[in-house]
Order: C-alpha cells, then structure tokens, then sequence
C-alpha cells in the first residue's frame, strides 16, 4: 500500500443491500408510467415528424396520397422552390422576421425593465396610480379600431413600428419583472448609493447584474413572440416586403377557400417545408433554453 | 380623501365614456331608415352621354375609358397566396396595361385573400378606405355606417352598365341586393344567364366497363338511380380487386369540417338544390320562397327537406358513401379518387381541368376518363339553389365622392364602368393582351398564345414547368376582375368536357324561378341573424346526423323539428312575412 494509497479520505462505497428496495406496486408504476411517457411522446412527435417527411415527399406522391414518417420519392426540390420563388421572398420575410425579433426584444426588454423597476419601489407614491393604470390594461385594451386608427395616424403603418411598438410592453411581463425587482435585497441598493452611485446606477451597475436570470426569461419570452406573432403584421403590414415569415406561413396554410370560384390550394408539400423552415431555429435553440421557460413562470412569484 | 379621488375618477371615466360615445356619433345617419324611398326601374335611363358638356375624359358604350391628364385612384386588391402579387404586375403586367389604355394609375392597396374581409372592414371603418372597393360578397356590414355610397343614385353615369342590365333584364336579380331604402350599394356582377359550376365528376371508364350507361342514364336519372349504378359500379370494382365489399366509393371533398363548416358543404348543397331545399352550402338562413304559396318558407322543415335526407342517408346505407366525408381534409378525398379507390367525387368548372392535369401525373395519360355527370333530380329538375344571375361586386367608397367632387367622382364611376363592365377590360383582366399573351381562331375561340399557360383558364403547364404563366407573371385571369359577362365571355376559358357539361345542365335541367326581394331594415336584419344563428347550427348538427345514420330520419324527425321550433325558427318566417308584406 503506498503512501498515498493510505492518505487518501476514506468514502463509504453504498452498499446495494442498504439501498431502500423499491416495491413491487412502485416498479410497475415506472413501467407503465415510462411506458405511457413513450405514449405522449410518440403522439407529440408524429405530427411534426410527419411534417417533416411531407417537406421532402414529392408532390405526386402526396397527391397519391403516399404520406407517412418515411418520404416517398426523396427530394428536396420543394425547400429550394419556397426559398427561391418569387424573388426570394421567403428569404425576404424571414429576415424581417429576424431583425423585428432582435430590435423587438431589446426595446421590450428595455422598456419593461425601466418600468419594472420604478414599480418595485413600494415607497414611491406614484406606484398608487400607476400601478393599476398599467394593470388596467391587462383587462381593457383601446379596441382594434381605436388602435388602428391610432398606428395609421402616427405614419406607423408599413413600417416596423407599426409591427413592433403595439407588443413592445407586455403588462404580464413587466409584472414578473416587478416581482423579481422587488426580491433584491435593498441593502447591495443603498450600499451602492453609500459608495457614490446615483438612482440609475444602482439600476444599472447592481439591479441589472443581479437580474440575469429574469432578464434570460424574458428575452426569450419576448423572442417568441415577436418571432410568432403574425397578427400585427396582418393589421399594419399592408406592404409585403415588410411581411415577417409567420404571416407568410399563415397565408399559405390557410390558402383558398374551396367556396371560392377560382381556389387552388398551395401544395401541401410547399406548406409543411415553409412550417418545417419557420419552426426550425425555435427548435433548434429550445432544448438548451427550455429551463429557462420553466423556470421564468417562478422567478419573482416567490416572496421572502 | 381617498373618497373623493375614487368618486372624482368615477366621474372622470363617466364623462370618457360619454365623450366616447359622442364622438361615435359623428358618422353619417344610417341610410336604412330613410324615407326616400326609390324602386328599381325595369330599365335604366342612361344619362351617359358623350355630348353632354366638354370633358376632361372620353367614354362611352364601344368606347376605351381614357383620361385627358394622368389620373390615380386607391383601389383594394384581394391578393390570393396561390397566385401572390409580385411588383410586375404594376411595372408592365395587368395594372400597367390598364394605365396604358385609360391614362389612370390604379394605386393598389392589397390584402391577403383570406384576410381581406377583415382589413377592408377595418380600413372602411377608420375612415381609410380606398375609392374601388372590389370583391365584395356581402355589403350588409358597410350599408348602415355611411361609408360606402348608394350607387344605384349613380348607375345612369354608366353606360356599360346600363346596357348590360338592360339587355338581359336585371332589374329583378338586382332588386335581390336591393335595402330597405330602396337603393343598393354594391355593383354586382351580372351575368346574361346562370351556368352551372358545381357539380361531381366520376370515372367514366370504370363505369363504362361496370355496364353503366351514364350518358343515356344522367338525361331524366333520380339520385335513386344514382345509387343502383354506383352499386353496380361497386360490384364491378369488387370484382375487379380494385376495392373491397366493405370499402366506400364515394368520399367526396368540400364536405369535411374545414371546407364544408360542419354543413356538409358542396354534396349536401347541391343535392338540396335538387330538392329546391338549402342544405350545405347553400343552407344560409334557410329561409326560400315558394312560389305557389307565394310566401317565404324555413326549408329545413318542409317535407322536400325529409326527401332529400332520406335520400342522401341511402348512399351511407347502402355502403357507398364514406361518413367521413363529412370529417375529413380534402386531401384525402381527391388522393382516394385519383388512385381509382373511389369512382365519384365533387368538382367545380375551374378545378376539372387541374384535377385532371393531377391524374395524368398520377395515372398516365389516357390511363382513366374523367366525366361531369348532370345532376340527378330530387323532387324538382333544378340544379341550382340560385336562381340570381348576380355575382361578388364592387362598392365605391364615400370617401371619393368627397374627395373627387360629383364630376370627378363621375369621372371615377366611367372608369368603373369601363374596368368593370366592358367587353374589352373583360377581355384584357382575363386573357391578357390580343397577340402577345392569346390569339382568337377562326371560329371565335381564344386560345393562350405558344409559351404561355394559365391554371386559372384551365392550361396546365408541362410537367418540367417549361411554360410562363400568365397569372402568375403579370396578374392577368385573377380574381378581382372579370366576374359575370355573358355566356359566351363566361365559357370562354372552360375545358370541352365542362363546356359539354354545362350545356347538357341547361338542356336537361331548369332554374327555379328568383325569389322576390327582402329587403329588411338594419333591426329586422340583426333579429334575423340573432334567431339564425343558433338555430341553422341546430339544423346542420342533426342533418350530419341523419346522412350518416346517427339518427333515423322516420323516427326521429318530429323530434328534430321540436327542436327548430324551440329555437324559433317560425319567428323568422313570421319576419320574413313581415318584409315581404309591406
């Protein structure tokens, strides 16, 4: 035995005989409860997976309906069609979808903080009437046409502002954010005022920092929906250049109604490659933040 | 303290909302309740006159419309996704060539297709419409706000229109459209007669070979005799391992729960029709005028309505027709069909020959005969549930007649006319340009010009897509345009066989006479939709019922009509008694 050997801290090794035995009734619950998570798994995935095979299926074979998990006639002349048609047009709204995301997310993110936090400090006197001003319109909101009306007077219409600026506060969110603000403890804040720093640097320098994880929670909340939403876009995006990939998605599934003379639908292979092609960095980016979507509905909803 | 904020914000809020309410005010008085009461003349009076005083554009019947200085109207453009607008259309397709002819701009404000309705509603509600509101179905939402004007005060300014309607006798089908005040505030489109357009298509060769004479057999056949040669069709297929004894051949589209809205959309529409009942599609209100009784009826009650039911539960009784029919995608229905699982299916005059071109992919050319069968009789030898020779139309917005002035707004109107109306605008917005995009033959027939193709006009590209299409590239044969005509402009585009088609329909089959005009007034249309609602919800649920065999027509069908009258279904024909009566 060397020396070392002998220095080294003893660690108890777990006797298997001293583990708690499962029970019978609890090993059959794992089965049948794995069994049944298999299930909803299965039957979560086949639709999409489904998708997935239609995008790379051959019109024909879809015609003749030859559909399944595997496609039929491989090809993927279907995602070169929908990028490169009509100009690239596909390309065109996916990058508007990407640039409203990005500036969307930063000024929501920015604004809901600047609101957040004034609304955490109990002791300012104005939170009495802000507050509820803001909750108010969690429950009443000015109507469509009031608020068309408002966006197409302001010269918003056609233009990213008119697309971003309805959704740039949520009120849902701004209140978690209130909620986190208000978990910090005051003591890091007035330490910060001892050492010099004024009102927007204690925001800045030690509110901010501290916030990291609201702050994840909600750009990722926001990302979503600005990369989602279509419904602003159908309101004030009259120009189609300006259109985000989600209400082009929208249009092209919904395509005809069969009562109209001249109805054609889109091919069902152009529209699951276009849902494939939009659902796609959602997709490849939420197994590494869906934590934080869990996670987000709590953070500030604890109190100590 | 805290009192008095709460009671002086309560007053505050009070007086918004007064103050909300004041400023709705401020749109026009709602035309229904005039009094100035005016009836639609048997021929119109046309003041379109080229000799009436110098002006600043040249029209007239046999005339291009053309403005003397370059003119710009707004205009709405239903943009459908599968055929979007591209910039093209403006720089040297459709809009350009109409600027070309008429020296007017058309400054297009397009939306969606499927989401048209909502943007033009919102847009002519905010005050923001364009001048040319085309495409419109159903003007009842626009009527009572002001915004659109009653353009039946203008029509002598057109005379293109007032030929048409002249010609063919329109008066009747316009008074259909026409409101309580006398007046109507859409230009619809109007045809010189009524071709049929839905209808199913089948297998002939299958058909043929199972000993079915469907030729001689559609000429007086009843959708009884409709079901024995689908049994023998069925046996055939049977025999020939082509189905099996428990399978269906039938499991037609249009008729699930997306196309058909739970109704049973395109077969239960047009076999109503058969039985002059509305069913599917066609249910509406279902109220329909009886002639003989001369009064307004609720056909979901009436004993036609017991016939055509029992006669469309056979189909499922008798293992032909697939009850999921009324559930499922069209997708499935046409791959059934197209892989020869089924023998029948619906189809309409502009999706025959796609179709079509979708079977040739499939099965090969000359592989399989495709046939529009004429529609078997119910208890009538209709094959229409509209009679109306009027289709989707035009509404001009208040706004132009403000901003134009009335000889400006005039000015627009002849444009209108010419756009809308004319053979030669007709002629260009469907086929594009005389020899550069189509050609006309010695015997009058157009035909698409070497290079081109056009899968709204029934010309199918090449399989490699080595064609140009002539819809896609510049606009042309889209839907804005070219609604109505007469026949010959209206069969101009369609394939032989639903040419053949439509013919045989007007040789063998009537039109129920047109129903008088309703008119009700804004109230008596709000208390129409208020009992309709739930009450045609009422009538589709148990009709899906009674088609697939859920419920037994002969048994239950007391029990069925209880409940239309527990939803009041005599108030509205108490109501429509009223309208008609005064």
């Amino acid at each position: 035995m060397s020396v070392n050997e002998e220095n080294k801290p003893h660690i108890p090794v777990a006797n298997p005989k001293n583990r708690i035995k499962e029970s019978t009734g609890y090993k059959v619950f794992t089965v049948f409860n794995t069994i049944i998570m298999i299930f909803v798994a299965a039957v979560t995935l086949y639709p999409f997976l489904y998708l997935v095979s239609q995008s790379f299926t051959s019109e024909q074979a879809i015609i003749a309906g030859h559909t399944g998990l595997i496609p039929k006639d491989f090809s993927i002349d279907t995602y070169v069609y929908v990028i490169t048609r009509n100009d690239h047009e596909f390309l065109r709204y996916y990058l508007n979808t990407i640039l409203y995301t990005v500036v969307g997310t930063v000024g929501s993110l920015f604004f809901s903080s600047i609101l957040a936090y004034p609304m955490s400090k109990t002791h300012l006197r104005i939170n009495k009437i802000l507050s509820p001003f803001i909750i108010f319109t969690m429950y009443f909101g000015g109507g469509l046409i009031a608020n068309y009306i408002l966006i197409v007077n302001l010269g918003l219409k056609n233009t990213m502002g008119g697309f971003i600026l309805p959704m740039l506060i949520s009120t849902y969110y701004v209140i978690l954010m209130r909620s986190f603000f208000m978990s910090l403890p005051k003591e890091l804040e007035e330490a910060g005022e001892m050492d010099g720093l004024n009102k927007f640097g204690v925001f800045l320098k030690i509110s901010i920092p501290l916030s990291k994880p609201i702050m994840a929670t909600m750009t990722l909340f926001y990302a979503v929906m600005y990369w989602n939403n279509w419904f602003n876009a159908m309101l004030y995006l009259q120009d189609k250049n300006k259109w985000p990939v989600a209400y082009f998605l929208q249009t092209i599934i919904r395509g005809a109604s069969a009562s109209e003379a001249d109805a054609q639908q889109v091919s069902a292979n152009i529209k699951s490659c276009a849902m494939v092609l939009t659902v796609l960095p959602i997709i490849c980016v939420y197994p590494f933040i869906q934590k934080y979507y869990v996670q987000g509905m709590m953070l500030g909803g604890v109190k100590e | 303290m805290k009192k008095t904020v709460t009671r002086l914000t309560s007053i505050g809020l009070a007086l918004s909302m007064i103050g909300g309410f004041t400023a709705c005010t401020g749109q026009q008085s709602a035309p229904t309740e005039s009094t100035s009461m005016t009836t639609i003349p048997s021929q119109i009076e046309t003041s379109a006159t080229t000799t009436e005083k110098e002006l600043p554009y040249k029209f007239g019947l046999g005339e291009t419309f053309h403005a003397n200085e370059p003119t710009t109207y707004t205009m709405f453009f239903s943009d459908a996704s599968w055929y979007p607008m591209i910039d093209k259309w403006k720089t040297e397709g459709i809009f350009k060539e109409i600027e070309n002819r008429t020296n007017v701009h058309l400054d297009i404000k397009s939306y969606d297709s499927g989401d048209y309705m909502n943007n033009i509603t919102l847009d002519i509600n905010a005050g923001k419409s364009a001048y040319i509101i085309p495409k419109i179905y159903d003007d009842t939402a626009f009527v009572d706000g002001g915004a659109i004007v009653p353009i039946s005060d203008y029509v002598q300014y057109m005379p293109y229109y007032t030929d048409f309607y002249n010609k063919y006798n329109l008066s009747k089908d316009i008074q259909t459209i026409t409101r309580a005040n006398g007046k109507y505030y859409k230009l619809p489109g109007m045809k010189e007669g009524n071709l049929i357009n839905y209808t199913f298509m089948i297998r002939k060769d299958i058909w043929d070979k199972a000993g079915v004479d469907v030729v001689e057999l559609e000429k007086t056949w009843t959708w009884g005799d409709l079901l024995e040669a689908l049994k023998k069709v069925k046996a055939y297929m049977v025999e020939q391992g082509m189905c099996k004894e428990k399978d269906y051949i039938w499991s037609d589209l249009w008729c699930g729960n997306e196309s058909g809205k739970g109704s049973g959309g395109n077969l239960l529409g047009v076999m109503g029709a058969t039985y002059d009942v509305n069913a599917g599609w066609n249910i509406g209100n279902g109220m329909r005028y009886n002639p003989a009784a001369d009064e307004f009826q609720f056909s979901p009650v009436s004993d036609n309505f017991k016939e055509f039911l029992k006669a469309a539960n056979a189909f499922v009784e008798a293992g032909i027709l697939d009850p999921e029919t009324f559930t499922q995608d069209d997708a499935t229905a046409t791959a059934q069909y197209f892989n020869g699982k089924t023998a029948i299916m619906s189809v309409n005059q502009s999706q025959f020959a796609s179709f079509e071109g979708d079977m040739v992919k499939q099965l090969g050319e000359g592989k399989f005969e495709n046939y529009c069968i004429t529609l078997p009789m119910g208890s009538t030898k209709n094959s229409t549930v509209s009679p109306e020779r009027l289709e989707n139309g035009v509404m001009i917005a208040d706004q132009a007649l403000k901003d134009l002035g009335e000889d400006g707004f005039i000015e627009m109107l002849r444009f209108v006319d010419w756009l809308f109306y004319s053979h030669e605008a007709y002629e260009l917005t469907k086929w594009g340009v005389e020899g550069v995009h189509y050609e006309v033959d010695a015997d009058g027939y157009k035909h698409l010009k070497e290079g081109f193709c056009c899968s709204g006009l029934g010309y199918g590209n090449t399989p490699d897509n080595t064609l140009t299409d002539i819809r896609f590239e510049w606009g042309y044969a889209g839907g804005n345009f070219w609604y109505g005509g007469t026949i010959a402009e209206m069969e101009d585009n369609l394939v032989p066989k639903v040419q053949d088609y439509v013919h045989r329909d007007l040789e063998y089959r009537e039109v129920p006479p047109l129903a008088p005009g309703i008119a009700p007034t804004s109230d008596q249309y709000e208390k129409i939709n208020l009992i309709a609602t739930p009450l045609i919800s009422n009538v589709n649920t148990w009709v899906l019922k009674f088609v697939t065999g859920q419920a037994d027509v002969e048994k239950q069908w007391d029990e069925y009509v209880a409940s239309c009258e527990e939803l009041n279904y005599k108030g509205l024909v108490d109501l429509y008694a009223q309208i008609y009566q005064k």
